[in-house]
Parts: structure tokens; C-alpha cells; sequence
């Protein structure tokens, strides 16, 4: 409210009082907004007093004792750590894979679902491609590595086709490691993912498919010039948040699919962060972290809106 | 129904001889943290309802569900103390917070004599530098004996069908273990069912990396003392050397037979990757002929052996040590150690607690020899019964003691595992665990055992060690808290556990010499500030053992 | 382009429309069993006896069959109490998150709105700022003082960031003309939100209302950090994950205790199968309400009446 004060003193007082007017009619808008912006201040801004963390020397468990501030310390110590520069290395490239791959699977899914006449069938594909978000990463892992062992059955499935001679150890070269996380992600969330898109594509007016049809259009014209048109908003503000989000790879998958042998590209800066920082009980280099996962978040956030806008698309901020 | 109606008399007897007990004291409600996952207890439970009945104590129980590492710092941060805290094994954080209350303020001989009497031989070893007591150790407290009926610890283990095969023989060294291995697999490359058999397995994921790295040791005749070598033996200024063991020849000679069995085909690669839950797969599947690895480890796959009537593929642990021919002396053989008392691990009282003495008091009263029976033994006539002076249990009785649902509602669990307790023999020779008991030994032990047992000249598994040794004044050295120097203990394991694998796997003797030379150089600074570190931290507590 | 050679051939959009949809069939089937197969191999194991399952190789049908697994979980008295508990706070959070989640999504569509460009900031970038457990820890714990309640459940999920922008992405897809004819007829921002803009929103509140009730269901932290001494307000989550951790600790038996070893020996369940048997405890309560949120997203809600 006050940043909104401060802008209103050196305006007319003419345009003071149709601020204050327009202020008046979007009362109900202000109900709408207001609370829900106070309740993120209170939630998410005013913990953040604990980035002061990253500065200090601290451990969980003096916390409440107090550390010392030791300036840039835990900053200069992450940056000097081969193994965090490679675990942004490896954050980066399983999102990127994830991104690209797992949206376009899940854009796929939904225009073919959405292709589907029959709406018994087309329901029972839908809640059957979703059940895998429910498996925990465990159950699915497990899975995955008994699939892929040295003599496991996708070896052994090749080896028949005659795609290879002599058994890939998938689990334990590293090159193969960033696959095999995108190709798990992708199986286990790709109906969970096309909800989205789906849930959109029934806001698309179906007198435009008739249009179309009219026209002469056949599926495929149609997919391209109706289908996609009626995502491609909700298309682009979920890549311009993911993108922002690229720094999230999470660790439970690499936690439990990587092994030693794999470790210099399983790492991401979660793992990392959660052996160097939580483990070792330096809770101020975790922090650090953390601080600079959002800096390159918000940075990466900002720069796919600007592109966006660029391209004169939707555009989320 | 006739054991019901007993439970419920021994009850009634118990409540009106104590009853009067409790009245003086008003009834409270403690909180207790512990460290563990576990199950809540039933409203009805018995031994729980006896404590409410003698002493007026009703417990309010959180357990661990997440990390634990995260749980204590939350709490630490908001203060948030329960009365009793089981900081499980993270108890040195609390105590460094100053989250517990000294404990000798409050025992003495006069106050306290079964908790003086429980703790007086080890105090020197058990108190810190300021000579304050914040918690009493869970277990490793023996009275009279420790009963070692079974090594529960660290070994090399083998199917006991391969032993039998060759017609029970004696197997001491590294070499004839895997020669015996080696011949097995040529006269039976698979099992009736026609899987490959898998020679020797490794498992190396996270922290039971120990499989990998920790043998050699062992093969040098020491018991386990994690990742370092300690003579035994105190020099003229009475200290203790200590050296990494890893990145020294006599650690070269494990891993070059492990390569030479590789090569050989005996060690699949997929050893590297596998997952825990693999491994007892495999286990479990009867395929894996031997292993180093530590008997709790792999019990899941021991009991689904047992319970598939897969007797023969059960292993059976062996005290290897070197052969004299590689140099390294006459070596005999040292893999069990006297009883360790678990130092810092149990419960504390914390600063929040409003009654302290109270707590003292219970702990005090439970660590009776009345007491000690209840939790341990249940109660005679009910959860075990008593023939000429021994504590024996039926096979029902034995076997529901495993049983979740039964426990939670007839074992105060929690209270029992982080409380002192007494362990090793009771005064009339009946151990005070009911599974060390010989004669319950016997009853659930199958003929197949027996009869294996019986082909070698043993009464128990133990016999195919030597005694344990007595105890060294620090203790176990893989006790020794690393945090002061965790990064680089961190770099030191990961990088065995990244190249210990691709030695093993080197394709011919060149190669190997090249990679672990590779290996020796890359670890050699972690390996020196891990050893100086290991050589003050052993030093301070053999000087305070002695004290 | 092709519009025109399909013109030129008159049979050929026919052909295609037999060939595509049986392709499409045929793929979304197989699609159906990549999916399906581990899902009822998970039902399969946690059906199957626990000490029999770590041998592995089960597939579509228990080996052994035993209902031991579920037996364990759901023979506890504190397990429906903790099922309460959960239903209360998915049920609860989910309207109160739909509401201020839908209100503030509108508001931010409104491009008049002068506030606008502020607010979306400030929320958007909360989705990319984390300050650490233990901040928000003290602050509901310490400052609120929500710990020990059943509230801090429900207060600190009633917005989210993601939710909200899938909504207004939604509202401003729909036609602006809505919106105007409306205040043409004198209705308030809040009339249009709630009888014009709202109900047409269905299909995107009940994909939001399904992320919603899903997180917070497999919620199990918030007990932990805040509740884990309440028995009575430990949620199901919480539970199943304390017996998972349970059982997986008796197979640790680290503690080299003898009477845990010998428990392992007797043990009728094991982590392999309880963590089965959880993964279909916890999932089930979300299929049976699934069908009544699918019917809005995947078969859509007549739009034409409203855009005539």
C-alpha cells in the first residue's frame, strides 16, 4: 500500500482523485487480491529473513546460539567445488531434457486423446496413463532397474533384435544416466501432465472444428489450426514458468537411480546441497544454495517472458 | 482363553502389591522423542498400563518418520524439547545444543544404586571432558558375561551348501575361501532350477559401502574398526598408531584377488549398481554363492531362505584372514569384540522437563531385576514360563514376540530400547535376552543347522570364531563422531567407492597396477587428514579410559 | 496446401479418418499397458506374501497371496482417525485453495486492474524463492503458533502460485464480450466472477482442484514438523510412511539387538510389500473421487449456449 501512496504524491491533484476513483471501482478487485498478496508476504517474503543464513557459519544445531557472519565464505566454497559445478551441470541438462521431451510427450497424448471419439474410451486411456503419478519414485525406480540390469529384459530384448552385440551396462556408465531419468520422468508423469492441456482443450469452441471441417480442413489442418491455437496460451505460460524452474531437477530420482559409478552425472544441485549441506550439518551453504538456484531462476524466469513478449505471445508476468 | 485369565490375575497380583506405591505421586503425562521409527502403542497395553499403575507415568510418543538430522534441528530451533529425548543417532548434536540435563546431578550410590551400579566401571569412558553424564548408554552393558552365541557383526560369508559339498571343510584364508568357491561353480555352474550361480557379491550402495571397503581390516586380523588400522599394541608413551588401511599394499592384495576373480567371471559388474533391494533379491533367490557383508544386513534374506525351506542356500560366516604367503605375517584371525557400550545413544532428559528426579526415579526402578524381567521376559506364566530354574518360552510364546500387533499392545518397546537396560547373564545364569537363551536357541534352530552344526564339531555358529577380544580403551573407532571433519571424510569414501569398482574390474595385471596407483595418489591427502584426525581422536579416549 | 489436394480427392479424407483413429487407438492402447503393467504389478506385490516378495520376479498375479501387508496397516485403531484427519484437511483445502486460488486469478485478468502488473510479480516470483526449513518452521510454529493444532494443515496451502496462473491463463482465453456485456447490465467485479466468469471455469477448476487435493492427501511433512506427537491429528500419510519406516527399520536392524533379528525371521511383511500396499492405500480414496473431476476436464462443458 505505502509504494502505492508514494506513487500518487507528485500526480495532479486531478489525476490523484481518478486514481483514487479508479482505486474505488476496482474495490472488488482489491478484495479479490489483496488478501491472497498479504498472505504471500506473511508466507513466503517474511521468512526470508533466513537468507541472512547464507552469510554465516551456522549449523542446525547452534541455530538458536547464533554464527558468525563470514561474508561470501559458503558462496566461495560452493563455486570452488568441482562437484557443485557439476551437478548445475546435470540439473540443467535432466530439466532440459524433461522440459522438452516430457511437454511434448504430454502435448502429444492430450491432441491424440483429444482425436478420440468414444468417451468411455477416451476416459479409461486418461485414468490409466495418470495411475503411474501415484507409484512413488521407489516403486518406479526399483522397477526400472530390474528392467535395465546387464541381463535384464530390455538387454536381452535388443540383444534378440540384434540391435547390439554384447549387454549395455545402462545402470552403471554415466553416459546413459541423463536418459534413463528422462525417460522414467516421462513414463511416470506424461498423463499427469496432459491434464492440463486436456482440461484447456474443452474451452476450445467447438463451432471452430466445424469451421474448419466446412472448409475442407482434415484432421491434421485442424490439430494445427484449431487445436493448437486453443493451447498454445496455456502452452506458453507453463514453459515460461518451468523454464524459470529449470534449476529444479529434483533429487529423489537421481538419489535413488544413481550409483558411485554414475556419480559424476547423477549429481544435481539437490543431491548436492542435501549431502555437503544437510548432512554434513552446514546448514549456511545449503541456504547458499538454495539463494543461488533463485537467482538463476529468476533470471531465467525473467528472460523467457521478455522472449515471449518479444514474439508477441501470452506472456506471464 | 486360560492364558487371557492368567494375564489378567499376574496383573491384578502386580497392581495390589504396588498400588500403593504410586499414590503419593500425581500422574503426569511425559512426551518422549525418539530417533526411530516405530509403532504407537496400544491404548490397552499391559506393560505400559503397569508402569500408569506403579509409577503414574502416561507416555506421549513421537517417532521419526523423516530424516532425522532435519527433525532435531527444527526442534532444536523452536526449542521444542519433549521431556524424554532419544536423539537416536544424532544424540551428540543435542547435547552440544545443550538440550539435555547432566545426569550425574542426580545419581549417586546412595540415590540411584541400580543406575550407579549399572554405569560405575565405565564412567571414565562414558562422561566428557567436563565429566558431565547427559545420557546412559541403550545397550552394550553386559552383566557377569557377554553371550556371543552367533556373529552378528562383519564377515565373509558362504552357502552353506558349498561347505557341504566339499565335505565340511575348514576354511581360514582368503584364498582357500575363493578357490572353494571357484571349484564349486565349475562342478555346478547353476542351481536345480537352472539359474546361474553368482560367485561372490558386492553391494556398494550408500552407506553400505561397507561391503566394498571395509574387509581388508579383518583379513588383517582386526576386529571392525571402519576405516582404519590400529595396533594393538600401545607404544612406549602409551598411544595407539593409527593408519588408513585402503590405499596400503596390504589392501592391494584384496583387491587384486577380487580383480582376479573377476576376470575369472565369478563377480558380475552389475554388483556395482545393485540396489540393496536387489541384493536380498538375489540373496533370497539362493543364487549368490558368498559375500562380505554383516549378518543384520541381509537377515530379510535369510528369513525368506528359511521360510522357502532353503536351508542349504543359508550362509554360514567365516573369520578369514590372509594367507602367510602374501607377506604380511602369520595373521590369526580376530572378528569378534568385547561388548561395545553404545555411548551417547539412548534417552536423555531434556532441559524442558519439569520433573527430572521423577525420570531418574523410573529409570532407576525399571533397571530392577523385576523390572528388567517384564520388559525383556513379559511375565511368568504368561509370556514365558519357568522349569527348574530356567527361563524358557514355548515355541508360540518365542515366535509372537515378532509379532507387530502383538507387540504394540503387550511390550512397553520404545521404553525398553532406549532405556538402560541390563544385558549378558542374570544372577541365577538365565540371560536376561530371552533369544540368547541356549535352550530357545535350540527350539527355533532347524535340522538342517543342527546336523550342519554337528558335521563340523560346533554347538553354535560362534564356534567358528575365536573368543572376542576384550574391548580397546576407545572403544570401536568407527564410533568416533567425523563431523568436525566431514568434507573430507565425504571426498575419502567417495573416492573408494568410485574407484575400488574399476580396479576390480581391470582387464589385466598392467592395468590394475595403473589404476590403483591412480587411486593411492588421488586419495592420499583425504587418507592423511583422516588418519591425523583418527590418531588424536583415538589417543584422547584411550587417556580417558585410563583416566 | 494439403486442403487443396484433399479437395481434389474426394475419398481421401475418408480413407484417413478410418486409419487414423484405428492407429490412434492402437497406440494409446499400447500406451494403456506400458502404463497399466507396473501399476497392477504393484497391486500384484503388495497382495503377495512379505518374506516371499524380496525374492522379486513377481509379475501381474501374487505368488504367494497373503493380505498380511494390508493387515498391518489398517489393523491399527489410530489408522481411521489419521484416515479422518486426512480426508478433513484434502476437503477443507481444497475449497478454501480453489477460492482465494480462483479470486485472485480473476483479479489478475482483469487488465484494467491498476494493481495488476505488481501483484502478479510479487506472486509469480514466490514460486522461485525459498527460505529454508527453518524460517518457516519457527514461523508457524513460533510466530503463529499452529504447531500441536489441526489448522496448520490448512493455513499455510490456502494459495498456490502454479494453480493461479493456470486459471487466469483459462479466464483470459475466454471471451473478453462475457465481461462487458455483464457490467453493461451493472453487475459488480465480484457478480461476474462468481455467476459468470466461475462457472465456466469448471473444467480448469477441477484439474486445479485435483493437483490441490493430491498434494495436500500425500502430504505427510506438515505432521511430522508440527503434529508428529498428537497421535490424534497424524494424518494417513503419515502414518504409512511411519510403518514403511518401521518395517524398513526391522530389516535394518542395525542395532544388532538379538530379538530384532529374530523378528526379522518371522516377519510376515516386508518393506517391499508394505510400500505396494501403501502406494494402493493412498492412491485408491483419489481414484474413487477421480471420476467426478475427470467428467469435467475430459468430456468439457457446453460452452456454445453461453458464447452465443
Amino acid at each position: 500500500m505505502t509504494s502505492a501512496a508514494n506513487r500518487i504524491k507528485p500526480m495532479q491533484p486531478a489525476k490523484k482523485w481518478r486514481f483514487l476513483k479508479t482505486l474505488w471501482d476496482q474495490k472488488w478487485l482489491l478484495v479479490m487480491s489483496v488478501p491472497v498478496l498479504l498472505y504471500v508476504c506473511l508466507f513466503n517474503y517474511y521468512p526470508l529473513w533466513g537468507w541472512r543464513y547464507a552469510f554465516q557459519n551456522l549449523d542446525l544445531y547452534t541455530i538458536k546460539k547464533g554464527a558468525d557472519y563470514i561474508g561470501f565464505g559458503n558462496f566461495e566454497w560452493l563455486f570452488k567445488e568441482k562437484y557443485f559445478w557439476l551437478g548445475f551441470r546435470n540439473t540443467l541438462a535432466m530439466s532440459l531434457i524433461n522440459l522438452v521431451f516430457g511437454t511434448l510427450a504430454s502435448v502429444l497424448l492430450a491432441i491424440l486423446l483429444n482425436e478420440v471419439r468414444s468417451r468411455a474410451f477416451k476416459r479409461t486411456v486418461q485414468t490409466v496413463t495418470y495411475l503411474p503419478h501415484f507409484l512413488s519414485m521407489v516403486i518406479v525406480v526399483g522397477m526400472a532397474q530390474n528392467m535395465f540390469v546387464s541381463d535384464g529384459p530390455i538387454n536381452t530384448v535388443l540383444m534378440n533384435l540384434g540391435v547390439i552385440d554384447k549387454p549395455i551396462w545402462w545402470l552403471g556408465e554415466g553416459k546413459y544416466f541423463w536418459f534413463l531419468v528422462g525417460l522414467i520422468n516421462i513414463w511416470k508423469e506424461v498423463g499427469w501432465n496432459s491434464i492440463i492441456y486436456i482440461s484447456t482443450m474443452t474451452s476450445i469452441d467447438p463451432t471452430l472444428y466445424e469451421a474448419a471441417a466446412i472448409d475442407g480442413a482434415g484432421r491434421f489442418n485442424r490439430i494445427l489450426h484449431v487445436t493448437l491455437p486453443g493451447i498454445k496460451s496455456t502452452f506458453v505460460v507453463l514453459m515460461i514458468m518451468n523454464i524459470g524452474h529449470l534449476m529444479e531437477a529434483g533429487f529423489e530420482i537421481q538419489y535413488l537411480l544413481g550409483n558411485k559409478q554414475v556419480y559424476d552425472f547423477s549429481q544435481t544441485i539437490d543431491v548436492f546441497v542435501l549431502e555437503y549441506g544437510i548432512q554434513n550439518n552446514k546448514y549456511g551453504r545449503a541456504i547458499a544454495a538454495g539463494m543461488f538456484k533463485s537467482v538463476i531462476g529468476i533470471i531465467l524466469l525473467f528472460s523467457a517472458n521478455f522472449v515471449a513478449k518479444k514474439l508477441d505471445e501470452d506472456t506471464l508476468l | 482363553m486360560r492364558k487371557l485369565l492368567a494375564a489378567v490375575m499376574a496383573i491384578m497380583m502386580v497392581l495390589s502389591c504396588v498400588s500403593f506405591a504410586a499414590a503419593d505421586e500425581k500422574p503426569i503425562t511425559v512426551t518422549v522423542f525418539r530417533g526411530d521409527p516405530g509403532d504407537q502403542p496400544t491404548e490397552d497395553n499391559r506393560i505400559y498400563k503397569m508402569i500408569e499403575d506403579e509409577f503414574g507415568i502416561k507416555f506421549e510418543i513421537e517417532f521419526l518418520a523423516g530424516d532425522l538430522d532435519e527433525t532435531l534441528g527444527t526442534k532444536i530451533a523452536g526449542e521444542d524439547f519433549p521431556d524424554l529425548f532419544d536423539g537416536g543417532n544424532s544424540a551428540e548434536k543435542l547435547i552440544n545444543a545443550g538440550a539435555l540435563i547432566n545426569l550425574l546431578d542426580y545419581i549417586s550410590a546412595e540415590k540411584t544404586p541400580n543406575l550407579w551400579k549399572h554405569i560405575e566401571a565405565l564412567l571414565p569412558q562414558l562422561v566428557n571432558e567436563n565429566g558431565e553424564l547427559f545420557i546412559i548408554p541403550n545397550y552394550g552393558i553386559n552383566y557377569h558375561e557377554q553371550v556371543v552365541n552367533a556373529c552378528n557383526g562383519p564377515a565373509f560369508f558362504i552357502q552353506k551348501q558349498v561347505l557341504a559339498w566339499d565335505n565340511y571343510p575348514e576354511i581360514k584364508t582368503l584364498d582357500q575361501y575363493f578357490d572353494l568357491i571357484e571349484r564349486f561353480i565349475a562342478a555346478n555352474p547353476t542351481n536345480a532350477n537352472g539359474a546361474k550361480y553368482e560367485g561372490f557379491a558386492i553391494l556398494c550402495e550408500d552407506w553400505r559401502h561397507f561391503c566394498l571397503i571395509n574387509p581388508v581390516q579383518h583379513l588383517m586380523g582386526q576386529p571392525n574398526e571402519g576405516e582404519v588400522y590400529i595396533n594393538r599394541t600401545a607404544d612406549e608413551n602409551g598411544k595407539y598408531a593409527v593408519e588408513t588401511f585402503i590405499d596400503k599394499p596390504y589392501a592391494k592384495a584384496y583387491y587384486a584377488k577380487l580383480n582376479e576373480m573377476f576376470n575369472k567371471g565369478l563377480i558380475n559388474p552389475d554388483t556395482f549398481t545393485m540396489t540393496y533391494d536387489q541384493y536380498i533379491a538375489k540373496l533370497s533367490a539362493g543364487t549368490v554363492l558368498g559375500m562380505f557383508d554383516q549378518t543384520w544386513d541381509f537377515g530379510t534374506a535369510t528369513a525368506a531362505l528359511e521360510t522357502a525351506k532353503m536351508y542349504e542356500n543359508t550362509y554360514v560366516a567365516l573369520p578369514l584372514v590372509y594367507d602367510e604367503a602374501y607377506g604380511f605375517g602369520a595373521i590369526e584371525e580376530q572378528y569378534l569384540n568385547g561388548g561395545v557400550p553404545n555411548k551417547d545413544r539412548g534417552f536423555g532428559i531434556s532441559v524442558n522437563c519439569e520433573y527430572p528426579e521423577r525420570m531418574v526415579n523410573l529409570f532407576e526402578n525399571l533397571l530392577s531385576d523385576r523390572w528388567q524381567k517384564i520388559l525383556q521376559w513379559g511375565i511368568e506364566g504368561v509370556d514365558y514360563y519357568v522349569e527348574n530354574g530356567r527361563m524358557l518360552m514355548t515355541k508360540e510364546q518365542y515366535s509372537v514376540r515378532s509379532d507387530a500387533a502383538w507387540k504394540m499392545a503387550n511390550q512397553a518397546l520404545t521404553i525398553w530400547e532406549s532405556a538402560p537396560k541390563k544385558q549378558g547373564l542374570q544372577d541365577d545364569g538365565n540371560t536376561w535376552a530371552p533369544a540368547d537363551q541356549g535352550e530357545i536357541l535350540q527350539l527355533t534352530m532347524s535340522d538342517y543347522d543342527k546336523a550342519f552344526l554337528a558335521a563340523y564339531n560346533h554347538g553354535k555358529w560362534a564356534d567358528f570364531f575365536n573368543a572376542p577380544c576384550e574391548l580397546a580403551p576407545w572403544g570401536e573407532a568407527w564410533q568416533i563422531d567425523k563431523a568436525p571433519m566431514q568434507d573430507d571424510y565425504d571426498k575419502f569414501l567417495l573416492i573408494q567407492d568410485q574407484q575400488l569398482p574399476k580396479i576390480i574390474m581391470s582387464k589385466n595385471a598392467e592395468e590394475l597396477d595403473a589404476n590403483w596407483d591412480a587411486f593411492v595418489a588421488e586419495i592420499k591427502p583425504y587418507a592423511d587428514i583422516y588418519a591425523a584426525f583418527m590418531q588424536d581422536e583415538v589417543n584422547k579416549l584411550a587417556a580417558q579410559a585410563t583416566k | 496446401m494439403t486442403s487443396v489436394s484433399i479437395k481434389k480427392k474426394g475419398r481421401k479424407p475418408m480413407q484417413r479418418d478410418i486409419v487414423f483413429p484405428i492407429a490412434n487407438g492402437i497406440f494409446l492402447c499400447i500406451l494403456m499397458f506400458v502404463t497399466l503393467y507396473p501399476v497392477i504389478n504393484t497391486v500384484a506385490i503388495s497382495f503377495n506374501d512379505g518374506i516371499d516378495a524380496v525374492r522379486g520376479g513377481i509379475g501381474l498375479w501374487p505368488r504367494k497371496f497373503s493380505t498380511e501387508a494390508y493387515n498391518s496397516l489398517l489393523s491399527d485403531k489410530l489408522t481411521w482417525n489419521a484416515f479422518g484427519i486426512s480426508v478433513a484437511r484434502t476437503v477443507i483445502t481444497t475449497l478454501l485453495n480453489l477460492l482465494f486460488t480462483s479470486m485472485l486469478a480473476f483479479a489478475l485478468s482483469r487488465k484494467e486492474f491498476v494493481f495488476r502488473k505488481f501483484i502478479t510479480l510479487a506472486v509469480v516470483l514466490t514460486m522461485y524463492v525459498n527460505a529454508g526449513l527453518i524460517p518457516n518452521y519457527l514461523l508457524i510454529s513460533k510466530t503463529l503458533k499452529l504447531s500441536k493444532t489441526f489448522w496448520v494443515y490448512i493455513i499455510p496451502t490456502m494459495f498456490s502460485c502454479f494453480n493461479m496462473i493456470v486459471i487466469r491463463t483459462y479466464i483470459t482465453g475466454l471471451p473478453e464480450a462475457l465481461v462487458e456485456s455483464a457490467r453493461i447490465d451493472g453487475a459488480n467485479d465480484m457478480r461476474i466472477f462468481w455467476q459468470i466468469i466461475f462457472p465456466l471455469c469448471m473444467p480448469v477448476l477441477a484439474t486445479v482442484a485435483l493437483f490441490v487435493a493430491v498434494g495436500s492427501w500425500n502430504q505427510w511433512f506438515d505432521t511430522q514438523l508440527y503434529n508428529g506427537g498428537k497421535k490424534y491429528l497424524h494424518t494417513l500419510q503419515y502414518l504409512l510412511k511411519m510403518k514403511l519406516a518401521t518395517s524398513m527399520n526391522t530389516a535394518n536392524a542395525a542395532n544388532a539387538s538379538v530379538d530384532a533379528l529374530a523378528s526379522q525371521a518371522a516377519a510376515k511383511t516386508t518393506p517391499v510389500t508394505i510400500r505396494c500396499a501403501i502406494t494402493v492405500v493412498s492412491a485408491l480414496p483419489i481414484l474413487v473421487v477421480y471420476p467426478f473431476l475427470q467428467r469435467y476436464f475430459v468430456t468439457g462443458m457446453v460452452l456454445g449456449g453461453v458464447k452465443g
